[in-house]
């Protein structure tokens, strides 16, 4: 259960920031352009959207740091599976559970070594250049979102270890498009014609 | 020396098949703690600054935009236009499906994405008017490799982003040779269903062909958008993709309602892990970079290459060699962020023009995005087809014959990619 909220709250926050980052750039563009209007300038003049750029940045790499790790569940992170799949089964759970154990390694490293930065940037009182929000907050995202990464990959090579299978991502597969039989898509196609 | 321990840390982690960006992150690790004197702490704040740049975001923009045209109807507007002027033609719906995949990969970044959303109604709709499905699996899978060349590309804005080329010079650079491979395709595509007598549709009438048009526009006003806004000055290629994703939000959701408002968050969160999983990739591959030069390995490289007295085209064959094996083995992004800091100041300290260098690395990633064993495209046709990959294979080899060829002609003829955006004095 509390794995489950775990999930939801990072589906939201990464969908959030996605969502965000993308309104944001939009109505600085906008902002842009109307203040390029004389009758427009005076009320838009006012809103200062010069900061835009810098929230963006942040949030699309705080997307990054905790969507890697929902690719993980997701089983998006792709490798070079051509070797691996020719093993026999015996020793191909090996080398699987070795390429997840070295995520566990590496995502746990860079946490850790992301923690200690943090802390090091808590004493001083440096500030991000436009928000001039405290740094440290903004770096959060490099522990946090690695040490998630890890517990990931530690959940992942656990089921592994249990059942054999790791979570798959199929490009092909989009819900909503609705597989359509021969039929059907032909008829989509004159529709979209017939006047 | 340890240019040779640093790739064979980083094969040996590869094989063992773990998610590529790991093995780049764990290769710059070991070697770092083992060997340098270079302090660890610079590795963590890398995995930052290496994102902190307001160019990589075009990419998620661009992801986002192209998520959303995938789920909504514009495809199948797409198809039925391009169906409507060359559909009665021998073979008509296949150049149709090559015609509307590449308006469709100038609306959106990625191959994948092409070889879904036009794939999905192309091939049903082949099978049932009699085509053999090898044909049909054989012209989306190929067709749908032209979204990456045809701008706005993600692979071309990681290729901007990694070697400091201007990404508004790389779309436009990618325009004519888009179109002319487009056409070879159409070509080819045309030649063997004339030979082999296949079905053409009924003519469309004017009225037809015009509605048609007005039902498509919405999606074909966004290649405007895009290069327009880019050209004319008036947005960055990073600000573009920003309104491309709200413009494919609004055309979807409000003018073809197509998708639901309470979809929304599915294709955010869809768009999200597939951006993430790219920018991670990003972030390790610059750490990567980062130690290569540490080493100074790019500049040896270099050095050594001039020194050879090695000739352009004997280094470009060889470049394009290197990137279609490595395109047996990885794909795509993962290739470009590995190769193209290593092979572009030597293409550079040799002459090569930066932007014919990026068109060059484009087309081979489509090349491998079209054969097994790790072709993208090659997967994703075989699961809308039903299809074997072996079976598949055997499917797209004409127009794979096309492909290899147009990357010769690419490869020797810098004029093509290079000669818009010199022109558009870029």
């Amino acid at each position: 259960m509390p794995f489950r909220v775990l999930d939801r709250l990072e589906e939201i926050l990464i969908t959030t920031m996605i969502g965000g980052a993308t309104l944001i750039i939009f109505l600085a563009v906008v902002q842009r352009y109307a203040a390029g209007f004389r009758l427009l300038y005076p009320v838009v003049s006012l809103i200062d959207l010069s900061w835009a750029q810098e929230l963006c940045i942040f949030m699309f790499i705080w997307m990054a740091k905790f969507g890697a790790a929902y690719g993980v569940r997701t089983g998006i992170h792709v490798g070079v599976d051509v070797l691996v799949k020719r093993l026999e089964p015996g020793r191909r759970k090996v080398v699987v559970l070795f390429g997840l154990l070295c995520g566990v390694l590496f995502t746990g490293v860079i946490g850790t070594m992301g923690a200690r930065f943090v802390y090091g940037l808590m004493g001083t009182d440096q500030t991000t250049p436009d928000l001039e929000w405290p740094s440290w907050i903004i770096y959060l995202c490099i522990p946090l979102g690695s040490y998630l990464m890890c517990f990931r990959f530690l959940q992942v090579a656990y089921h592994f270890w249990r059942t054999g299978d790791v979570p798959h991502h199929d490009p092909g597969h989009v819900d909503d498009v609705q597989e359509l039989d021969g039929k059907q898509a032909i008829a989509a196609i004159e529709t979209a014609r017939a006047p | 020396m340890s240019a040779a321990l640093i790739f064979g840390i980083l094969i040996a982690l590869m094989l063992t098949g773990m998610p590529i960006s790991i093995a780049l992150g764990l290769t710059v690790l070991t070697f770092m703690v083992t060997m340098t004197e270079v302090p660890i702490e610079s590795v963590g704040l890398k995995l930052f600054t290496g994102l902190d740049n307001f160019s990589i975001m075009a990419i998620p923009f661009f992801i986002l935009a192209g998520t959303f045209l995938t789920r909504g109807g514009v495809a199948r507007r797409m198809i039925a236009f391009t169906s409507s002027l060359v559909g009665h033609w021998p073979g008509g719906l296949g150049l149709a499906g090559v015609a509307a995949s590449a308006l469709f990969a100038a609306v959106s970044g990625s191959s994948v994405a092409t070889v879904v959303a036009i794939g999905s109604i192309i091939l049903p709709a082949m099978v049932e008017q009699g085509y053999p499905k090898r044909f049909g699996a054989g012209v989306v899978t190929t067709s749908g490799a032209l979204g990456i060349l045809l701008p706005p590309s993600v692979i071309l804005v990681l290729f901007g982003v990694s070697t400091n080329t201007s990404i508004g010079a790389l779309f436009m650079a990618g325009v004519v040779p888009g179109l002319l491979l487009a056409i070879l395709m159409i070509g080819l595509t045309l030649a063997i269903a004339w030979r082999r007598g296949y079905p053409r549709m009924k003519r469309a009438t004017w009225r037809e062909r015009w509605h048609a048009f007005r039902e498509s526009v919405w999606g074909l006003l966004l290649i405007v958008i895009v290069l327009g806004g880019i050209y004319g000055g008036i947005f960055t290629p990073t600000e573009a993709a920003a309104v491309a994703a709200v413009y494919a939000f609004v055309i979807t959701v409000l003018v073809y309602r197509d998708l639901r408002l309470r979809d929304v968050p599915k294709v955010l969160l869809s768009a999200a892990n597939t951006s993430s999983m790219l920018l991670y990739i990003i972030t390790n591959a610059v750490l990567f970079s980062f130690l290569m030069t540490n080493e100074h390995i790019p500049q040896s490289m270099a050095a050594w290459i001039v020194a050879q007295h090695f000739d352009v085209w004997t280094f470009l064959i060889v470049v394009n060699i290197v990137l279609l094996m490595a395109g047996n083995v990885m794909e795509p992004t993962s290739i470009l962020l590995i190769m193209a800091p290593i092979l572009f100041p030597i293409a550079t300290s040799l002459g090569v023009d930066p932007i014919h260098f990026g068109i060059l690395m484009a087309v081979n990633m489509e090349v491998g995005l079209c054969h097994p064993p790790v072709g993208l495209n090659l997967y994703v046709a075989s699961g809308i087809a039903r299809m074997g990959i072996s079976e598949l294979t055997v499917a797209v080899w004409p127009w794979l014959l096309v492909m290899l060829a147009f990357l010769v002609f690419i490869t020797y003829v810098p004029l093509i990619s290079v000669w818009l955006p010199h022109h558009l004095g870029m």
